[in-house]
This record gives structure tokens, C-alpha cells and sequence, in this order.
């Protein structure tokens, strides 16, 4: 397999798996604020700004795929 | 008066944009391939974009290279000075539309400020933070405009380059920005807890010592637990510590990487259809830099909070 096929592989590989984590964290993420919205709906500003937060920690790490998936197939 | 469609634009405007769209998408790749080559006039397709991550230099002062993106940071750096000056030159007490809108966010972030950090240290974290968000938000909406990207000029090595890069995407600036909050985190834990205190977290040794004396001092069992507890607060404390080298890197990525992720799909999006179908992406990297700014800033205050946090309410 010559290393053109190669490197689209990987690129498609790195960015559909590594994708899987994130999506699902940021799913978990939203699932349990919306529980504790329904629970407690006064406390909607604090749960909002704290979700905001984890929401981006987990979007960070899908983010260093892409650089990885950017760099495999424009750089490399 | 035109008749009010769907969305509230008149019928003709309405199929005057699909019909735009339909055709710039014919002019890019994949229309092209699925049609063949109509011949469209070139200005219904884009050239194919090449990402250069390292930023290009446009010319050197010496040994120091002057490249793109810090031609771009030091136009949003004039635009926020600009902005702010006009806003309190002659400030009223019943303030001018423009000073409202600059009191306005200023007010919004000693809230954020205040919220997670409380009152005093608040307002005294505010100029860090509020320095962090405005910059990386104004680096990131500038980068947006028509300009940017487009005009090229001779390099300094020869090459065509381009003359402004948004300044976020050249990954000196989030790798400066996650420094500068680093040695802020360490500089404000260390002179509002004591600067032994802050360093008592990250090497604990004092534990251990405290056993290998019980130790000596011929008391085995209790030396024996103390020495072990010891071992275990030195490992923390080094964890702690590659814990918080560990957020310079997560920092530095997680700007970089949105912003050059945004840059280079929105060049994507051009690239396949040209005309109208960026504008929902631009929606998008406003939406993102605003996020990214406000995750930047809002972390940094977070960590200040953890790092000057004393612990005499609990308990």
C-alpha cells in the first residue's frame, strides 16, 4: 500500500475515532445539566456557566485531533 | 412594494441568492465534477486553499522577524486602544451612546469577575482577565474581515505572502497569552498566600522529613506512617505540579486550534461554493472566537481562584 492511500487512510481513521470522546463526553455533558435543570430550575445561571466550562474542556481534546488530522494531511 | 416571503425578504431577492449559490456551487469542485465544465466566469470559483501553519514573514528589523499575524495583532491593539479612548475622552455621568456600549462590557466582565472570584479578589483579577478576553476576542472577529487573507505583497523571501493572518491562528500568540497566565497564576498565589505556602503545594517535603526525625528519635511505628505519608504528599505535589505545565499546553492548543480549525473551513466552505455559502460558517467563527475568548479568560480566573483560595471558611 503505497503511502499516499496510506496517509488519507490515517487521516480519515484519526479524525473518525478520536472524534468518538468528545462527541460522547460533550452529550454527557448537556444530558446531566438538563437533568439538573429540570430538577432545579432556579439555579439556571450557575448551571449554565458551569456547563459552558466542561463543554469547552471536552471540545478541547476533539480539537487537538484536528490540529493532528490538519497537520497529517496538509503539512506531511 | 415587494410582496413579504419566508424570512421576511421579498420573493425575487430570495431566488436572486439560491440562484447565486446554485451557480458558485457548479464553479467549485464538486459541482464541476458532477457537471462538467460549463464554463463559468472565474469569479463564481475560488482557488484551492494551502494552510501554512508557521505564520510568514513579511520583513526583518535585524534578527527579529516581523510576520503577518503581528501586523494583525498590532491592528486590533490600536483598534482597542482606539476604541476605549474615544469612549472616556470626556466621559459624562449620563453617559454617550459609545461610552455606554464600552461601559456596558466593561461592567459585564467585573460581574463574571466578581461572580466566580468574589468581591475583592475579583476586582483585582479583573485586569488580567478582562485584558485576556478583549485581546484574543477583538484578534479573533478582526481576523473575519474582507482583507485579511487577501491582499499579498512581496515577502521577505521573495514569495507572494499575504499581509494579514488573524492573529490567533499563528500559534506564538496563544502560546504567549497561556505563558503570561501561567506566571500570573503562580506571581497572585504566591503573593496573596505567602509565597511559602504556594510552593508548599507543589514540594511537600515536609512530611517526610517530619518521619525520618520521628524515625530517629526511635518512635518506628508512628515514623514508619509518617514517612509514608510523606512519600505520597511528594508524589502529589509533583502532579500538582505537571498538572499545571500540562495547562500551558491545553491552553495553548485549545485557542490555536479552534481558531486555525475555523480558518481553514471557512477557506473550505469558499473554496467548494463560493458565494453564499460561507455566511452561515462566518456565524459560526463569531460565535467561536467569542467562546474561545471567554473559555481563555474564564479558565485563567478559575485557576487564579483555585490558586489564592485559603482554606479558613471550611471547617
Amino acid at each position: 500500500m503505497d503511502p499516499e492511500t496510506m496517509k488519507m487512510l490515517a487521516v480519515g481513521l484519526a479524525v473518525g475515532l478520536g472524534m468518538l470522546g468528545p462527541g460522547l463526553g460533550i452529550g454527557l455533558i448537556g444530558f446531566s445539566a438538563l437533568q439538573a435543570l429540570g430538577r432545579n430550575p432556579e439555579a439556571r445561571g450557575p448551571i449554565q456557566t458551569n456547563m459552558i466550562l466542561s463543554i469547552a474542556f471536552a471540545e478541547a481534546i476533539g480539537i487537538y485531533v484536528l490540529i493532528i488530522a490538519i497537520i497529517l494531511a496538509l503539512v506531511v | 412594494m415587494a410582496k413579504k416571503g419566508c424570512f421576511g425578504c421579498s420573493l425575487p431577492l430570495i431566488i436572486g441568492i439560491v440562484v447565486i449559490l446554485i451557480v458558485s456551487f457548479l464553479g467549485g469542485p464538486i459541482g464541476s465534477r458532477l457537471v462538467g465544465d460549463i464554463g463559468l466566469p472565474s469569479i463564481f470559483s475560488a482557488a484551492r486553499p494551502e494552510p501554512k501553519l508557521p505564520a510568514e514573514v513579511i520583513f526583518r528589523l535585524g534578527w527579529f522577524k516581523i510576520t503577518n499575524s503581528i501586523i494583525a495583532s498590532w491592528i486590533s491593539i490600536a483598534v482597542l486602544v482606539a476604541l476605549f479612548y474615544a469612549a472616556s475622552r470626556r466621559a459624562k455621568l449620563i453617559p454617550s451612546r459609545l461610552q455606554n456600549m464600552m461601559e456596558m462590557v466593561l461592567e459585564w466582565l467585573v460581574n463574571f469577575c466578581k461572580e466566580v472570584a468574589g468581591e475583592q479578589n475579583g476586582r483585582r483579577f479583573f485586569p488580567v482577565v478582562a485584558t485576556i478576553f478583549l485581546f484574543v476576542i477583538t484578534n479573533a472577529w478582526i481576523g473575519l474581515l474582507p482583507g485579511f487573507g487577501t491582499i499579498t505583497v512581496t515577502g521577505a523571501d521573495g514569495e507572494h505572502v499575504e499581509l494579514l493572518r488573524a492573529a490567533n491562528t499563528d500559534i506564538n500568540l496563544p502560546l504567549a497569552l497561556a505563558l503570561a497566565s501561567f506566571i500570573l497564576v503562580g506571581y497572585f498565589g504566591a503573593k496573596l498566600t505567602g509565597p511559602g505556602r504556594f510552593l508548599k503545594q507543589y514540594f511537600n517535603f515536609g512530611g517526610f522529613f517530619r518521619g525520618l526525625g520521628q524515625l530517629f528519635r526511635g518512635k518506628p511505628r508512628a515514623g514508619m506512617s509518617m514517612v509514608f505519608t510523606g512519600i505520597i504528599d511528594i508524589f502529589v505535589g509533583m502532579l500538582e505540579l505537571l498538572s499545571v505545565l500540562i495547562r500551558i499546553v491545553s491552553f495553548t492548543f485549545r485557542l490555536f486550534g479552534n481558531m486555525t480549525a475555523g480558518e481553514i473551513l471557512i477557506f473550505m466552505v469558499i473554496f467548494l461554493a463560493a458565494w453564499v455559502a460561507p455566511i452561515p460558517f462566518y456565524g459560526l467563527e463569531l460565535l467561536v472566537g467569542f467562546i474561545q475568548a471567554l473559555i481563555f479568560a474564564g479558565l485563567t480566573l478559575v485557576f487564579l481562584t483555585v490558586a489564592t483560595a485559603t482554606h479558613e471558611s471550611e471547617g
